[in-house]
């Protein structure tokens, strides 16, 4: 019965007519963010965060989860036909879609792309409606400690962040608790590195570091990068859109393998849709019963890791509303989003604002079936928008920047900052530096301190509340689990060694 | 005929340049601006913009008009640029407690007295909230338990130690003999997360404004101890006792009021006092404080600045003893 009643209200809020508008122009510009190979859906939500100020905290995060699955939609479709992917998570898309294109069958691929990622998206939204009340009975056990422990293995996510370089992720990292320190502290109301300057002493907006480092950053690379870039070379689509019966045979297995690898692999576990298709697409190369089709255009191929990439997202965001823990790089942008409307994603956000977690749940419904509206037979428009010039793109996110960042605070020094800290990115991309840590330390590293300082004035001074109270010792367990993962083969192998030279005999003994 | 046209240019000039003279000292001829010193949404934007749209319905003020936000440093920028202003009629700013406190702890480098105080609108109160399945059913209690041992009580509230919600009970515990200095506070970045601190059992009790508690209140779920206003309020939160009935001569009020610019002209504070007077009597303004839940606190400018007077002596004595002022 309360199920009922949370699903009719979230529909009341999604369905009025400006979330509705919202919803759509959401998964609209999500689409073309998507489509476009240059900007990010982190870009995109950072660029319009400045726009949603003032609207009700669940238009605006209608508005931003609709560009974020979005995006996955349409990341698929500049991989099918030009082989080269949109977002980072459609780069295994481009092995078999291409392949299916150049073969004249880029309908079926763009379409199974589409079907897939509706398939995953519901999958995640219904997992979401689930898994979110679960969580939040438990929410008024969360205090300060609690939420100290919580914000420590959101830390951990950075090992997911990190690319290539965990070395380069941690500086990236400690550069964003860095910046999250300047201000007025709050457990004693001193100024931390502000050198005088009163605009610092609210702190550096999680804006002007956000806009700097994507927005900024992408167009100084697209500016360097204008001479030597190419001509577009685009494969038509041929033939019907839709899938034919044997297609559809091969379709639901994939999808449904990516789906749940990607809700576990890159939603739960925090890997990110980047690595929940690489996983997808290893998946389906071990179990596919065409696995030995796959890399020479096998629907699998676009299936699986669409899938994955979708329900990965759907995953994130649960993370990011029941638990407050950002489980990729754009979800980390949401979050400093949403604690600027004054929300804070949490435990206690399903019983504190039911109606705008129910509302975004009923929006993420509604807009699958836009996208999927959107993405089957009006595919060909987003093709033909691979046709703008690129120094146009980079002109209307410079005017974005510039307007978004300094609406917040008619703050010039605002804008000075920005301006640096995209020079900064620059630089960042360069030394091959992720920049997504940045934020991750930035939003999470203030909480962290303001908890642990909470939980200590709390607990008289004592370490031990973290660890004799139940909920933040599991926390901090898991925590250790996540940052140990990568060296866990090497002991179960060094355990493995030892009895299987055992019979007694030590190694140096058999030698 | 020459002569007859020049005696006429001569009487059309002469008396453009009486009327003109005569225009000058009306007050208002220009467009004003509200400064509001927080970002929109904020505490100050909402007076600056309910005292903007009153005006402006009214007809109380019949040129442009506009509220500008100045934001940062817990009001030091808009106080900054006020500051720039000295001497401009058509320069106003709103401010509330803070704009003492942090003239004391230093954070403003500028001195608040020098604004020229033209009436204080609103006030607010503050309500200290235990949970309702909590052992303190009167203030006696908590302050009872608090005497005996001031370290297990840990009280919290939704800004840094030193500002109001820290400073109102610290002026409560120090009227019941109680050194403010050895409470423990615990801050957090809103009322709202130090309620849930409270429901969730980790402090003893909360400090905060009428508005965020009222919810709870209402819910059931938290029971107010006192609240510092002088009397009784009226509707929702009417079953609250105050502090003075329960034995202790203490008020502790969020008062909003606007200011002029430092040395604004006597014609221009004359023209706002009546203004203002007027304001607080018609139908749109009364009608706002009912939409916000505002208590109408109407105080002259000469009354305010009394008032300020000894809001500063008092805040002064209290964070001398807290180690604040600096």
């Amino acid at each position: 019965m309360e199920f009922i009643q949370h699903i009719t209200l979230g529909f009341g809020v999604a369905a009025t007519p400006f979330n509705l508008l919202l919803s759509f122009v959401g998964v609209f510009l999500g689409t073309v963010i998507g489509v476009l190979p240059g900007i990010g859906p982190m870009t995109g939500i950072a660029l319009l965060i400045p726009v949603t100020f003032g609207m009700p905290p669940a238009s605006a995060i209608i508005l931003m989860a609709g560009i974020y699955y979005g995006a996955m939609y349409g990341g698929s479709t500049t991989s099918i036909l030009v082989n080269t992917p949109g977002e980072s998570s459609s780069v295994v898309t481009c092995i078999d879609g291409h392949k299916m294109a150049k073969a004249g069958r880029a309908g079926p691929a763009l379409a199974a792309a589409a079907i897939g990622s509706f398939v995953a998206g519901t999958f995640a939204t219904i997992m979401l409606m689930l898994f979110g009340p679960l969580v939040a009975k438990l929410a008024l056990r969360f205090g300060p400690p609690e939420f100290f422990s919580l914000m420590l293995l959101g830390m951990t996510v950075v090992t997911s962040l990190a690319g290539r370089s965990m070395v380069k992720a941690l500086f990236a990292t400690l550069m964003g608790l860095a910046i999250a320190m300047v201000g007025i502290d709050l457990q004693s109301g001193v100024q931390r590195f502000t050198f005088g300057n009163i605009q610092f002493m609210d702190g550096i907006e999680f804006l002007v570091v956000a806009i700097g480092l994507f927005a900024l950053t992408e167009v100084l690379i697209n500016l360097s990068e204008l001479k030597t870039a190419g001509k577009v070379e685009m494969e038509s689509i041929k033939g019907g859109l839709w899938l034919t019966k044997e297609d559809w045979k091969r379709f639901w297995p994939s999808s449904i393998r990516g789906t749940l690898s990607g809700f576990f692999v890159g939603g739960v576990a925090g890997a990110g849709a980047a690595v929940a298709s690489f996983v997808s697409y290893g998946i389906e190369k071990r179990f596919s019963k065409h696995r030995k089709e796959l890399g020479e255009g096998a629907i699998e191929g676009v299936t699986g890791p669409e899938s994955a990439n979708n329900a990965a997202a759907g995953g994130s965001l649960i993370y990011l509303l029941c638990l407050g823990i950002p489980g990729s790089g754009t979800t980390a942008i949401m979050l400093g989003a949403l604690l600027m409307l004054g929300l804070q994603p949490g435990p206690l956000l399903f019983t504190t604002q039911p109606a705008f977690v129910w509302g975004l749940i009923a929006s993420m419904y509604i807009g699958n079936i836009m996208l999927l509206v959107l993405n089957l037979p009006l595919v060909g428009m987003w093709v033909k928008l691979l046709k703008v010039p690129s120094y146009l793109l980079t002109l209307f996110i410079l005017m974005f920047s510039f307007l978004g960042v300094y609406t917040m605070n008619n703050s010039v020094q605002d804008l000075l900052l920005m301006t640096l800290f995209g020079l900064i990115g620059y630089g960042m991309k360069r030394a091959d530096i992720p920049a997504s840590p940045v934020i991750l330390g930035m939003v999470l590293g203030k909480m962290m301190e303001e908890r642990f300082r909470q939980a200590m004035v709390i607990s008289d001074g004592s370490l031990g509340i973290f660890v004799t109270r139940p909920i933040s010792l599991g926390l901090l367990v898991i925590a250790v689990l996540a940052i140990t993962n990568p060296y866990w083969k090497y002991v179960i192998q060094g355990v493995k060694k030892l009895f299987g030279n055992g019979g007694g005999a030590t190694p140096a003994a058999a030698a | 005929m020459n002569k007859s046209v020049f005696v006429l240019v001569a009487l059309v000039l002469a008396f453009g340049i009486v009327a003109s003279a005569a225009a000058a000292p009306a007050y208002p001829s220009k467009p004003l601006e509200i400064v509001a010193p927080s970002g929109a949404g904020g505490g100050w934007d909402a007076i600056a913009r309910t005292l903007n749209v009153t005006l402006e319905k009214e007809k109380l003020y019949t040129q442009p008009m506009s509220v500008i936000n100045k934001v940062g440093g817990g009001g030091a920028v808009g106080l900054a640029y006020i500051f720039q202003k000295t001497g401009d009629d058509y320069e106003t700013v709103v401010y509330s407690p803070p704009l003492i406190i942090n003239t004391i702890n230093k954070t403003f480098s500028q001195n608040f007295k020098e604004l020229t105080p033209l009436a204080k609108l609103i006030t607010d109160y503050q309500v200290f909230l235990v949970k309702a399945d909590s052992p303190y059913k009167t203030l006696a209690d908590l302050l009872a338990a608090v005497k005996k041992d001031p370290q297990a009580i840990k009280f919290a509230g939704g800004s840094s130690p030193g500002s109001m919600d820290h400073l109102a009970f610290c002026k409560v515990a120090k009227a019941a003999g109680i050194d403010p200095a050895k409470l423990v506070y615990v801050a957090f970045s809103g009322g709202g997360e130090a309620m849930t601190t409270l429901l969730g059992g980790n402090v003893s009790f909360v400090s905060t404004g009428t508005g965020e508690a009222k919810g709870q209140i209402q819910a059931g779920t938290v029971c107010a101890l006192a609240i510092t206003s002088a009397v009784r309020l009226t509707g929702d939160l009417k079953d609250i006792p105050t502090v003075k009935e329960q034995g202790l001569d203490v008020t502790y009020e969020v008062w909003r009021g606007v200011f002029g610019t430092p040395g604004m002209s006597k014609p221009a504070k004359d023209w706002w006092a009546k203004t203002l007077k007027t304001m607080v009597g018609t139908p749109t303004w009364k009608e706002m404080l009912t939409k916000q839940s505002w208590a109408d606190a109407y105080a002259n400018g000469d009354d305010f600045a009394k008032f300020l007077d000894n809001e500063y002596k008092s805040y002064q004595e209290l964070m001398v003893n807290l180690g604040f002022a600096k």
